[in-house]
């Protein structure tokens, strides 16, 4: 069938990560966006959450859509990488004319590492929490302690690093370059991490600093 | 006329069934004047004296526009100068006491032939999958019946620059041929000419190069890099826009 040779092709793989990468560039955006609400207070927070569960179908099929498109996004990327194994070090002396970026060489581990960070912080944050405690307080609770906001900084790193390789190099897989937008796509592979590392990060640097004391 | 002295690491394998391995000879009062190929003729000249196998390799024009010659000099494809194929290296680019390693361009899809010589016959199946264009015979039409403009005339050429050497997947740290073949479909796809047979000429031509065993791209960018006639990447995007249009609206 075509979608199968399709999957199966060298650009249909990549094509792959890239919509699904994207998929989760979107959720990202949207979820940086209800989080934000943290920095209002935990009453707007807790409002925020309430509402977003008031539709527990839409969040189940939602969370399900997501679970497809990431393990699709794993798989594949997993695959890929053990592809890419199998033609390294072909040369007595290996020369890189350009130097691939600390981002582009580290996909698959900074991958990895979003990868650990997402099941803890989903057992976390969604599927340990007790039911009797809003969740605006688990969240003060864990994101207070040291190590716990530590680990979450430097996942928040290692995802910005991931886009800083992956937006560009998604909009070349679905075929975007062109001279007048290569120098807007250029700072925005440095933007749009930042922005998540920004928002994102904030929050754990909020409540480790005790600046979200009153929250 | 200034020379320089040169020791060569130089890959020898007897056949693609043999094993390789590298070989050392020094090579003294080399002409800076001389071209990469023409230093390896004084080795030769020399092997053949000593009684010994010359070493095999790749060339036919000379002059940068055959896309025969090739090989990996210190890790880089048609060695340290930019835009420059092998043959148009020149000596005065190594300094004397300079170490060069030579290695034949190394693919899944390239099996060594004979020393330096690999066979890229894979590039040319490519090409016979889809890089082409149907056209009845008849009449010759007139020169300006296909109106083209300029700048598409030249984007158009400046993928035809493409030589097929193979630089490209000799260079990419997966053995992808994705410059090659983005470059080939471009050039047609371009042109009002290369229109008719655009919606299965990339589907085609992509599944021949993943049946070749090429490999696929990360955006590494290594063989723009390396390329003696400067593609672009920016083939590559067109190549995958070209493919995704082909996938799912061809018939
Ligand atoms: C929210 C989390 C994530 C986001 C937003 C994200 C986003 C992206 C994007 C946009 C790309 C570029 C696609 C392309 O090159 O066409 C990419 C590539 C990649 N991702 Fe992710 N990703 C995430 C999580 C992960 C995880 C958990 C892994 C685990 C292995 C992973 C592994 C990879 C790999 C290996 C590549 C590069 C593939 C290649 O060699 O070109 N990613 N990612
Ligand atoms: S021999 Fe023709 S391009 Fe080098």
């Amino acid at each position: 069938m075509w979608f199968i040779s399709f999957v199966n092709s060298s650009i249909g793989r990549k094509a792959i990560m890239a919509v699904t990468g994207l998929c989760l560039i979107s959720f990202l955006a949207i979820h940086a966006f209800g989080n934000a609400a943290i920095y209002m207070g935990s009453k707007y927070f807790q409002i925020y959450a309430d509402t977003l569960h008031g539709f527990p179908v839409l969040v189940l099929l939602f969370g399900l859509g997501l679970l497809v498109i990431l393990t699709a996004h794993v798989g594949f990327g997993v695959l890929l990488f053990f592809e890419k194994r199998k033609t390294q070090s072909r040369y007595r002396v290996a020369t890189r004319v350009v130097e691939n970026t600390f981002a582009s060489r580290t996909m698959p581990y900074t991958g990895l590492f979003i990868l650990l960070f997402l099941i803890i912080h989903v057992f976390g944050f969604n599927i340990a929490v007790p039911a009797d405690v809003p969740i605006s307080a688990v969240v003060k609770d864990y994101l207070s302690g040291f190590f716990y906001s530590l680990f979450y900084i430097v996942a928040f790193v290692a995802l910005a690093i991931h886009l800083n390789h992956g937006f560009w190099s998604m909009l070349q897989t679905f075929g975007v370059n062109h001279p007048r937008y290569n120098c807007l796509i250029a700072t925005l592979t440095i933007v749009v991490p930042v922005a998540f590392l920004v928002i994102f990060g904030g929050i754990p640097i909020y409540f480790m600093t005790g600046a979200g004391a009153s929250f | 006329m200034s020379t320089i002295d040169l020791k060569l690491l130089i890959w020898r394998q007897k056949n693609s069934d043999s094993l390789g391995d590298f070989e050392t000879h020094v090579l003294k009062d080399i002409s800076t004047d001389m071209s990469f190929l023409e230093m390896l003729d004084v080795l030769n000249e020399k092997l053949t004296k000593d009684g010994m196998e010359p070493v095999a390799f790749d060339h036919d024009c000379r002059e940068g526009i055959c896309g025969m010659c090739g090989a990996v000099v210190n890790g880089v494809a048609h060695g340290p100068e930019k835009e420059t194929t092998l043959c148009q290296l020149h000596m005065r680019k190594f300094a004397s006491g300079d170490t060069l390693v030579i290695e034949p361009f190394r693919s899944r899809a390239f099996p060594i032939k004979k020393d330096l010589m690999v066979d890229r016959s894979s590039l040319d199946r490519i090409i016979q999958a889809g890089g082409y264009v149907s056209v009845n015979t008849g009449g010759a039409i007139d020169g300006n019946t296909t109106p083209v403009s300029t700048e598409t005339a030249e984007l158009a050429m400046d993928a035809a620059a493409c030589i097929g050497c193979g630089a490209c997947v000799a260079s990419c740290p997966n053995g992808a041929a994705m410059l090659f073949t983005g470059a080939k479909i471009s050039q047609l796809s371009l042109l009002p000419q290369g229109h008719a047979e655009r919606k299965q000429r990339a589907t085609a031509m992509v599944a021949q190069m993943d049946k070749e065993g090429f490999g696929y791209c990360s955006n590494e960018r290594e063989c723009e890099a390396v390329c003696p006639k400067g593609i672009s990447i920016s083939s590559i995007a067109r190549m995958n826009r070209e493919y995704l249009k082909g996938v799912f609206f061809g018939r």
